[in-house]
């Protein structure tokens, strides 16, 4: 069963359509990972989903539910939260006001009070800071409280947009370990990412975007046989 | 002299308390839309005018005109925010702007329509004469300015610090797409602050009309300047600077009014801003402005 | 056609100099608030050499355009690095100085018998050049619509040139811009000094039109009304502005129709507009559609 289905969205800036016609699907409980150059439009995609950008043609299904176009804050609360490329983390609020931030929508406090101390125990550096400024920290917590941040709405489904971009090696072990775990516990991610080999890992399935359109769909498999695919994203050194 | 000086500092503290206000709503709508409102003074003047209207037919107590005043100004600019502002989020930062030029002719037509005099009588905020403390004397409506300013200042930071509308806020101040991004409703939050700053520069109208007793319709301009005046000195985009810029101009304009008169007391205040801008000072220059 | 027609006509044309000069900027992509500043600076400059040195009205626009021109140049030199809002508020309060400074100006001297020039606040009256040469009103309009229609051929020149297209790709894009090789700097500075001429060759047409000008003339409505004239035309073309002019002074003021009401018509309108048309009436796109229409 598809938790995401998207079917030939069509999203333009101005007269430049950056996605002509994206069709993909993220089954319920997969990792699903979408690679491609920069300028694909992988993160028009993200925006799409998550509502910043509205989409000029095609259905974004979500739970069966036509989404596309929607206001971003009304899909949140349909249960898709997005890590946005480049964190964007609330700079001049404590971690711990980045986080109470991430569950606006929730009017209990008690569960999300809860929910703070779930994400203190699993991100501690994040506990370390609670109450510093979110601008003052490094990438990687940053990293870490972006992807806190959007967990605190009990999301359903996580969209990640380079979740590894500028990230040491050792920090980006540690995001995709936790992004095996959430899997585990139960959230469908659907992520873009630079770092293929990474994402051979954790992931289930792949597509591969290129000047708009998706041009491969198969699995960590699949991909790792082709060729042209391997020389481009995964280069031919032997890790 | 040192009399002169301490005495035009108090008066200074005065104005500059109205200014004050005036740059807290200024402040607040720059902070989360990145555009100055044009029709911000003139939709106070509106506000102020159905006050004056009131006393006029009705002779209302103070305290139902000053709720007439911001209810008035609190319409006039959520008018201005969705013909001028809503639009265009997203959009051409000049066209929203020259709009709410456009709806500040309107506002100055409308209240010399129904209000054809320049001038009307205003009830006074007080009756009584100044507060004598030695050789000096401080205005009894300058203290109430200030105490409003505290009040207000007072606040505002309990709502942008203590509920959860003000979280909202000032994450949408912060990083409006990642406020959207966490299930914050940034339209609403954007009609919301722009009623409470609205609310704030009625608030402000009010009591400078009250204290001077008159009202006419260069208080629309008259807002605007000087609310643009010191929100600029203070640093765009910083509330806590849009107080000090105001207390800053209160008291510049009081000592440069003592020494060289009315029109180099505006000059001044210009040419500070102009050099500040010039030398492009940091803490004036750090919000992005579209 | 009676006097206040005429009137009505040549102030269109005067104002359509300061729509111009804001109407540059706004293409290299610098918000003004403050070229009536400028405006004020023709007026002046103009006034003071035909009515106190007898100099001839073209010297005196020539001087006029000059200094405008210079003014504006100085005045971008530490302002043009400063971004949207901080530019404009720079620009507003460059332009309230000059204002106050038209008020703080006392410079009279005897002229046949009487006492000529500024005088601070009282304004400055007796600017007679046209009267003493016995030039007709429709001759002035004639004069200001033959120097009008030289700026507008100078600027469909320089739209239809590679200039005019960098001029754009600056104002839209400066970064752009730059990384191609263009001296973004060196061409806002030109645009500057270009709007400063504009607007003070406005500016002395202006004040011998009226014979007398004051402070209040040249204070920030007219500033602000001169962005709303280029922004409501639309930036596409030159002829935007004038539309703009022609739209409000124009229409509202010549068919005296909405008397009382005027602005608030016309403000509704604008802000209207704007929600459908950003860039204006004759935006980019409404000019790309007229000249594949047009021979």
């Amino acid at each position: 069963m598809s938790l995401l289905e998207v079917r030939d969205v069509v999203t333009a800036y101005g007269k430049i359509e950056a996605l002509k016609g994206v069709s993909l699907e993220v089954a319920q409980g997969s990792i699903t990972c979408l690679l491609g150059p920069n300028g694909a439009g992988k993160t028009t995609l993200m925006m799409s989903i998550a509502g910043i950008l509205k989409p000029r043609r095609g259905s974004i299904l979500f739970n069966g539910a036509d989404i596309a176009g929607g206001a971003p804050h009304a899909i949140v609360a349909r249960g898709i939260a997005l890590v946005p490329e480049n964190r964007l983390v609330f700079p001049k609020m404590s971690v711990l006001e980045n986080l109470q931030a991430g569950a606006y929508q929730r009017s209990d406090k008690k569960t999300v009070a809860e929910d703070v101390e779930l994400m203190f125990g699993r991100f501690p550096r994040l506990k370390e800071r609670a109450v510093q400024e979110a601008g003052t920290l490094s990438g990687g917590e940053q990293q870490m409280l972006a992807v806190a941040r959007a967990l605190m709405s009990r999301p359903q489904l996580l969209l990640m947009d380079e979740p590894s971009l500028g990230l040491a090696p050792l920090v980006v072990e540690e995001i995709f370990r936790i992004v095996s775990e959430l899997n585990r516990e139960g959230v469908s991610i659907f992520l873009v990412e630079q770092n293929a080999h990474m994402a051979l890992k954790v992931a289930q399935h792949f597509y591969l975007m290129e000047q708009g359109r998706v041009s491969f769909s198969g699995t960590p498999g699949a991909l790792a046989e082709d060729e042209v695919i391997r020389r481009a994203y995964l280069g031919s050194a032997k890790q | 002299m040192l009399a002169d000086l301490i005495q035009n500092t108090l008066d200074g503290l005065g104005i500059g308390a109205a200014y004050a206000l005036l740059a807290l709503g200024f402040t607040l709508i720059f902070g989360v839309l990145r555009r100055a409102n044009l029709s911000y003074g003139p939709a106070i003047m509106i506000g102020c005018y159905c006050a004056a209207w009131t006393h006029l037919n009705f002779g209302a107590g103070l305290l139902l005109l000053a709720l007439v005043a911001i209810a008035g100004a609190v319409l006039a600019g959520a008018y201005v925010e969705r013909l001028c502002f809503a639009p265009h989020r997203g959009g051409s930062a000049i066209a929203a702007m020259v709009a709410s030029f456009a709806l500040w002719m309107q506002f100055e037509e409308l209240a010399t329509l129904v209000m054809p005099r320049h001038v009307y009588a205003f009830p006074a905020l007080y009756e009584g004469g100044p507060l004598a403390f030695g050789p000096f004397t401080m205005r009894i409506e300058a203290l109430v300015m200030l105490a409003a300013a505290a009040t207000a200042c007072a606040f505002l930071w309990w709502t942008l610090y203590r509920t959860r509308f003000g979280l909202a806020v000032r994450a949408v101040i912060e990083q409006p797409a990642a406020a959207s991004l966490s299930g914050i409703d940034v339209p609403g939050v954007l009609v919301r602050v722009f009623a409470l700053a609205s609310a704030l520069g009625g608030v402000a109208g009010f009591l400078v009309v009250a204290s001077h007793e008159q009202i006419t319709p260069m208080l629309g301009m008259w807002s605007t300047m000087k609310g643009l005046l010191a929100m600029m000195l203070g640093g765009l985009g910083s509330l806590p600077g849009a107080v000090l810029g105001g207390l800053a101009l209160g008291l510049l304009e009081a000592h440069s009014q003592w020494f060289f008169g009315p029109q180099w007391r505006d000059f001044i205040a210009f040419a500070l801003l102009f050099a500040l801008l010039a030398a492009r000072v940091p803490w004036m220059t750090t919000r992005s402005a579209s | 056609m009676d006097d206040y027609a005429l009137g009505v006509l040549t102030n269109i044309g005067l104002f359509s100099f300061v729509a111009l000069s804001a109407y540059l900027l706004l293409l290299a992509g610098e918000m003004s608030f403050g070229q009536q500043a400028f405006f004020g600076i023709g007026a002046y400059s103009g006034g003071i050499l035909t009515a106190l040195y007898g100099w001839p009205l073209p010297f005196a626009a020539v001087a006029a355009m000059t200094l405008g021109a210079l003014a504006q140049f100085l005045l971008g030199l530490p302002t043009l690095r400063l971004r949207g809002l901080y530019f404009a508020m720079a620009t507003l309060a460059a332009a309230e100085m000059a204002r106050i400074a038209f008020e703080l100006i006392h410079f009279q001297r005897e002229v046949d018998g009487e006492l000529a020039g500024p005088d601070g606040t009282q304004g400055f009256r007796g600017i007679r050049w046209i009267f003493e040469q016995d030039i007709e009103p429709l001759g002035y309009l004639g004069i200001v619509c033959a120097l009008l229609a030289l700026v507008l051929v100078a600027f469909l020149l320089v739209e239809r040139s590679r200039l005019g297209a960098t001029l754009r790709g600056v104002g839209e894009d400066p970064e752009l811009a730059a990384v191609l090789g263009i001296d973004v700097r060196r061409m806002k500075l030109g645009v500057a000094a270009a709007a400063g001429a504009l607007a003070a060759l406005g500016g002395v047409l202006f004040a011998h039109h009226n014979t007398y000008i004051e402070p209040r003339n040249f204070d920030i409505m007219l500033g602000v009304h001169a962005l709303a004239y280029a922004l409501i035309g639309g930036l596409g073309t030159a002829f935007g502005p004038l539309l703009g002019v022609l739209l409000d002074i124009g229409v509202l003021e010549g068919s005296r129709v909405f008397h009382g009401y005027r602005m608030i018509v016309f403000g509704g309108l604008v802000a209207v507009l704007l929600v459908f048309r950003p860039r204006g009436l004759l935006d980019e796109k409404a000019v790309q559609w007229l000249r594949r229409r047009l021979p």
